[in-house]
């Protein structure tokens, strides 16, 4: 398997070039489908709105828009608005709603059913974040990205992503508290 | 408060590290109590990391999205090289116009056509002088002789405009030609100086040095033409020889080379088919001629080859010099007969360029 060529790859995106396209695609579909899908609890959904960062890609290449440099900020970027213009649409998701989209598993020990429960608790008190607690929350925890490289990510200073972080995860914890009590 | 942030990241990477909860904390007593929730949050966000997906998931997606990239290069390429409509491709209204013309000439006298043959733009014969070629072309049947005709006709519009430019008139002119330089706002078209303006109607994208473009414009007193409008041509569009004509011709004439400049006027216009059928079966004809047309094209190749564009103001002086004195060559066939070789050439530079121009065009761009 041939070494990424990062710089190669953008000059070959911006000709539209299939196997410059290929590479890209080999490189980051699986982190950005992983981003998507740690924010949206649904796997086709997940499957979709990822490859619609990719759609997205080819089309501003297409009209010389694409990415100059970072390719990975640019795909995570996307993928996080992408994200975020489909949660606008579903504004306001019943807690309900997210316990029916959960794969029906025949649980077999307690255990499973215990975890199941808690991954159920936590997705929806994860889901009454701010769009931005839950983007930095992806990256940290889902990505598991470094703070700085995070900050690299939100256009934020470090210690602007550190104070984020704290407060996101207070917030989480919070919400799980409430979802528990409900 | 800032304390607590820090502490929490420090808290992260030591569990990062495999440190587990109470050691953590241990480490910062004073925050511990507010600690402790937000790092039992933490293994929460962890739980809803998800693996990779999986390999059918991806397959399933690289299929589409290198199908849609495929469709968009396509789209790419085809709008980089718009089919150009060709005079020969004329509506039929504009045959009809000018069977009307001829009607008229015919009856009028043909000394009308002939009173009009070395008029410029501007003048008030040049209409019929136009009008004429097209008549021309219009009742050229075949194939060699109808694209000699028209690598002619592109050869006295550049022939014209440089009349025009030495007398210093400004007129509304238009040529072909390949782009041979693009420096900021001056191109150089077929061995002319072109400004290009804000004003300059540039429909078509991708107009690069090699490319083989129309352009219609002003005349200006300083020897540029003012461009109002440059098209994009086919690659197969029929463009004057101004390498291949003008500069060993002008050569031959200074220099005085062994015949050449002598042979030249010689050919007559009842010559023409004979180039032609020298083309088609490289046998008879006038071996002087064609030998001296060759080497007209290896002198063009050097050229183009050493680096075009720099020869740019001694083409516009040879081909002032060319007009000078072959007045009557515009009707002969010695230009006809490089026509094969030269749109040969056209098209292998207009191709190189165009992929090579275009790659780093694009890449200059973005956002």
């Amino acid at each position: 398997m041939s070494v990424f060529n990062e710089p190669h790859a953008l000059d070959g995106l911006q000709n539209l070039d299939s196997q410059a396209i290929a590479a890209i695609y080999d490189q980051y579909f699986s982190e950005v489908y992983r981003y998507v899908r740690y924010r949206i609890n649904d796997d086709s959904l997940a499957e979709d709105i990822a490859s619609d960062v990719f759609m997205r890609l080819l089309e501003a290449a297409q009209k010389k828009q694409g990415p100059r440099s970072s390719l990975k900020g640019w795909l995570i970027a996307t993928a996080s608005h992408a994200v975020n213009d489909h949660l606008r649409k579903e504004y306001r998701r019943p807690v309900e709603a997210l316990s029916d989209s959960l794969p029906d598993r025949e649980p077999s020990v307690h255990s499973e059913v215990d975890s199941r429960e808690q991954n159920r608790l936590v997705q929806s008190a994860y889901a009454q974040l701010t769009a931005e607690q839950q983007h930095v929350l992806a990256l940290r925890f889902g990505q598991g990205y470094s703070i700085e490289e995070t900050a690299v990510h939100l256009n934020k200073n470090i210690n602007a992503v550190k104070a984020l972080q704290f407060r996101a995860l207070a917030s989480l914890q919070r919400q799980i508290g409430e979802v528990n009590h409900e | 408060m800032n304390n607590l942030h820090e502490a929490l990241e420090i808290c992260l990477q030591d569990m990062e590290q495999g440190a587990d909860l109470e050691t953590v904390l241990f480490r910062y007593p004073d925050l511990a109590e507010e600690l402790r929730p937000i790092l039992e949050a933490v293994a929460g966000a962890k739980s809803l990391a998800v693996p990779a997906p999986s390999v059918e998931v991806v397959r399933r997606n690289r299929a589409r999205v290198l199908h849609t990239a495929a469709q968009y290069a396509a789209q790419m390429r085809e709008s980089g090289v718009k089919p150009t409509r060709r005079l020969w491709f004329a509506p039929l209204r504009r045959i009809a116009v000018t069977l009307a013309i001829l009607t008229v000439l015919f009856v009028s006298g043909t000394g009308l056509v002939g009173a009009s043959s070395n008029t410029l733009p501007g003048d008030n014969l040049y209409p019929v002088k136009r009008t004429w070629e097209g008549v021309r072309l219009l009742f050229t049947f075949k194939g060699l002789e109808r694209e000699a005709l028209e690598v002619e006709q592109e050869n006295e519009r550049l022939h014209e405009l440089n009349e025009l430019i030495k007398e210093g008139r400004s007129a509304e002119v238009d040529f072909n030609g390949l782009v041979t330089s693009q420096n900021g706002n001056e191109w150089v078209v077929a061995g002319v100086r072109v400004l290009v303006s804000s004003q300059t109607d540039i429909r078509d994208q991708g107009i690069v040095v090699g490319s083989p473009v129309e352009v219609r414009g002003l005349t200006q007193a300083d020897g540029t033409v003012l461009a109002e409008r440059i098209r994009l041509l086919s690659s197969d569009a029929k463009l004057p020889d101004v390498e291949d004509g003008h500069e060993p011709e002008a050569g031959n004439e200074n220099n005085s080379g062994p015949g050449s400049g002598e042979e030249q006027p010689k050919v007559e216009e009842t010559e023409t088919p004979e180039f032609e059928n020298e083309n088609e079966n490289s046998g008879h004809g006038n071996n002087s001629g064609s030998n001296e047309n060759q080497n007209e094209n290896e002198n063009s190749n050097s050229n183009e080859s050493s680096g075009t564009g720099n020869p740019n103001n001694e083409s516009n002086e040879n081909s002032d010099n060319e007009n000078e004195g072959n007045e009557s060559r515009n009707e002969n066939s010695g230009e006809g007969s490089n026509k094969n070789e030269n749109e040969n050439e056209n098209e292998n530079n207009s191709g190189g360029s165009e992929n090579s121009s275009s790659g780093g065009g694009e890449s200059g761009e973005g956002d």
